[in-house]
């Protein structure tokens, strides 16, 4: 049934779109927490961009982007990748769009991370790498999935920026969203409802389980802590 | 042999130290805020001089006039900072052999049998005691096989009765590892008990440096 | 509900505004000829037309929730029978305006080879853009004259539907389709695109643009002034020049 095949459609590609967000989000969440630079607040502003443009405007600029007329959509264009009007336009967008949310959610949790930590792991002999990964992002493992899961959940609900640049067409880039507003605007309303019934359920699960999670960011890193005056670390 | 000969200024604060360590063990005596912890941070990596050399045996892991600045993670310091900070996420086991370096031959049995940790190295860290921290988290600094070991007031956190117990797994760190041990306290009787060479700071300044038997005694002021 | 509201507005709408002032929903593809004819009108003497562009089925459902337009001008008979059939305009009022002709557009390397609905199989014609052939009378037409040309199966899977025509045009466009079945009157607007071919003979649908004064209009005499003057020799002028056929009339 239509409906079953839009909502595997979406909800496959939503995932595709959290698994790519990762690592450039990590990297940024890693960078805006840990990191002092002169372009750091010039950063942390275009990442919050989509959160706060209207997604049409996001969906516009990407479709500028990638069109064969830009300097971007000619060198796709000669490595034969079509994005505009496909499903990789789709996870695209679902990317752009979730991006910064899980950015935010990551970057606080990293930011919860005693330095300490990281500081004796240093002196222990790890680099910076190894450090991120054996130390900074299992204590900060709670606040990290639950921006991944917003992040999903965004890209689940993600209409404007999809509809510009990658269309409502049917059983190729039409997602549950875009699903919707194709349907009212042909005057198919019942099969509208539903998939509004299936698009909040499946939000609702998604935003519940990523609650459940923030709420567990405080707590491990702190009460494990050996207490004591603190170490001058910083003078 | 350890060199430290140099300079840092943090805000009204400026830390001037020039000094050739070559006993087993040096502690670091003197008020909070004299800049012990610092002299440590600076060994370690973790802060910048402003100016100066910092040198552990042939190594020089600091040297202003040169550029010469080791990142934290290649100096081979063994540090154990005064709130301790075990890996609450790992259990002990894997908090000791965090630092362990490939090719390096000390072989956990003996660093927990001397620490007497082999009973603890399956519990989870939060299920430690205050004394048994302190160890694991020696024996975690041991394991990485380090070239000078940092000690930040280990003893401040710990009461008399464990004091004494903790002291001898100290001595025989000092007796059969032979690494150079630098340790900062505020305790008399500590430094009486352990150490050869006292440094004391005050200010940022040392105000006297000798061997331990003389250098208590004299309690120079600073002018 | 939104009938109240719509009422609410409407009658705050009259209350602020002092000149009397029309509001015409027009299909989409009417939009400059009839922003051309909209201040002639009031220049010589009549009210203030405003638009309100869209595609045709959204204006339909739009004027049958309510909405406080005077006049409806569809691109299809289809979406002006829904409009009748729900009451929401006054039959007797009902005219058929211009005619139209389809158009296929095509970026610029390729026009050239596309002559004919054949010519859009091309392995080279990735992607066509038509507005939603469900719905959307340009995107209605185009799928019968693909499917009277015998070529619509074939071309289902790179028909890639958009909201209306002119999302259409702009598709191709900005060159993220190689070709669109536009209107003939939507060619002219087109930036970069480029005409390929007019669609004519017997596959092309038989296209009529009907004009119609809505039920609820508050200014019905003012809007049926305005329609007349759609009919009148000036305005057909205008409707020629942007490549419309203007259907009956009088001077």
């Amino acid at each position: 049934m239509e409906l079953w095949r839009i909502t595997y459609f979406t909800v496959l590609t939503a995932a595709g779109a959290t698994v790519l967000m990762l690592p450039p989000g990590l990297l940024l969440a890693w960078l805006l927490a840990r990191r002092e630079f002169r372009i750091r607040v010039v950063l942390d502003t275009i990442v919050s961009l989509p959160l706060v443009m209207p997604p049409v405007a996001t969906g516009l600029i990407l479709l500028l982007l990638c069109s064969p007329r830009s300097a971007i959509g000619r060198l796709l264009e000669a490595a034969g990748l079509e994005i505009v009007f496909t499903w990789k336009a789709v996870v695209l967008a679902m990317t752009v769009m979730g991006l910064p949310l899980f950015v935010r959610t990551a970057r606080a949790g990293i930011e919860q991370v005693d330095r300490r930590y990281e500081a004796v792991a240093a002196t222990l002999g790890a680099t910076p790498l190894r450090v991120f990964f054996t130390i900074t992002l299992p204590l900060a493992f709670p606040a990290v999935l639950a921006g991944a899961v917003l992040g999903f959940a965004r890209a689940l609900g993600e209409f404007g920026a999809t509809i510009m640049i990658a269309g409502s067409i049917p059983g190729v880039t039409r997602t549950l969203a875009v699903a919707i507003y194709s349907y009212t605007e042909t005057g198919r309303d019942r099969e509208a409802a539903l998939i509004v019934g299936v698009s909040a359920s499946i939000a609702f699960a998604a935003l519940w389980l990523s609650n459940r999670l923030a709420a567990r960011v405080a707590t491990p890193t702190r009460k494990e802590r050996a207490s004591g005056t603190p170490a001058g670390l910083h003078g | 042999m350890i060199l430290l000969d140099f300079t840092l200024h943090q805000g009204a604060f400026t830390l001037d130290v020039h000094e050739r360590l070559e006993s087993r063990v040096t502690a670091l005596f003197g008020h909070s805020g004299a800049g012990k912890t610092t002299v440590l941070d600076s060994i370690a990596g973790l802060r910048t001089p402003s100016s100066g050399t910092i040198a552990v045996g042939e190594r020089v892991l600091f040297a202003s006039d040169r550029r010469v600045n080791v990142p934290v993670y290649e100096r081979h310091v063994g540090y154990v900072t005064q709130d301790v900070a075990l890996f609450p996420h790992m259990n002990t086991r894997h908090n000791v052999l965090y630092g362990r370096r490939r090719g390096e031959r000390l072989a956990l049995e003996s660093v927990a049998a001397m620490l007497e940790i082999d009973a603890l190295l399956d519990r989870r860290v939060s299920q430690l005691s205050g004394g048994e921290r302190q160890r694991v988290a020696l024996a975690r600094a041991l394991m990485s096989a380090p070239e000078v070991l940092l000690l930040d007031e280990p003893l401040a956190a710990v009461d008399l009765e464990l004091r004494r117990r903790i002291l001898p797994y100290l001595e025989r760190v000092r007796d059969e590892l032979g690494v150079p041990i630098i340790y900062v306290t505020h305790d008399r009787a500590e430094v009486h008990a352990f150490a050869d060479h006292v440094i004391r700071l005050d200010r940022g300044r040392v105000v006297a440096s000798g061997l331990a038997s003389e250098t208590l005694e004299s309690l120079i002021p600073n002018p | 509900m939104p009938r109240v509201l719509m009422a609410l507005w409407v009658g705050l709408g009259v209350a602020a505004v002092a000149p009397t002032e029309v509001l015409v929903s027009a299909a989409i593809s009417l939009t400059d000829a009839l922003e051309e004819l909209g201040p002639m009108h009031t220049a010589s003497g009549g009210a203030t037309i405003r638009f309100n562009f869209a595609a045709s089925n959204v204006l339909a459902r739009q004027i049958v929730n309510g909405a406080p337009a005077d006049v409806f001008i569809s691109a299809d008979e289809a979406q002006m029978q829904v409009a009748e059939k729900a009451g929401a305009v006054i039959g007797s009022t009902r005219v058929d305006l211009l005619g139209n002709r389809l158009a296929v557009l095509a970026t610029a390397s390729l026009a050239g080879r596309i002559k004919d609905a054949r010519s859009l199989l091309q392995p080279d014609v990735r992607r066509i853009a038509i507005a939603d052939p469900d719905a959307v009378p340009a995107g209605v037409y185009a799928r019968q004259y693909l499917q009277a040309a015998r070529v619509w199966d074939e071309a289902r899977t790179r028909v890639v539907p958009v909201g209306n025509v002119r999302a259409a045009v702009a598709a191709v466009d900005g060159g993220n389709v190689q070709a669109a079945v536009v209107y003939e009157s939507d060619a002219t607007t087109a930036r970069n695109a480029v005409l390929a071919f007019v669609v004519s003979g017997p596959e092309a649908p038989k296209i009529v643009y009907p004009a119609a004064i809505v039920t609820a209009s508050q200014h019905r005499a003012d809007a049926e002034r305005f329609l007349q003057f759609l009919r009148s020799a000036r305005a057909r002028e205008v409707f020629t020049k942007h490549r419309f056929v203007p259907l009956g009339g009088f001077d």
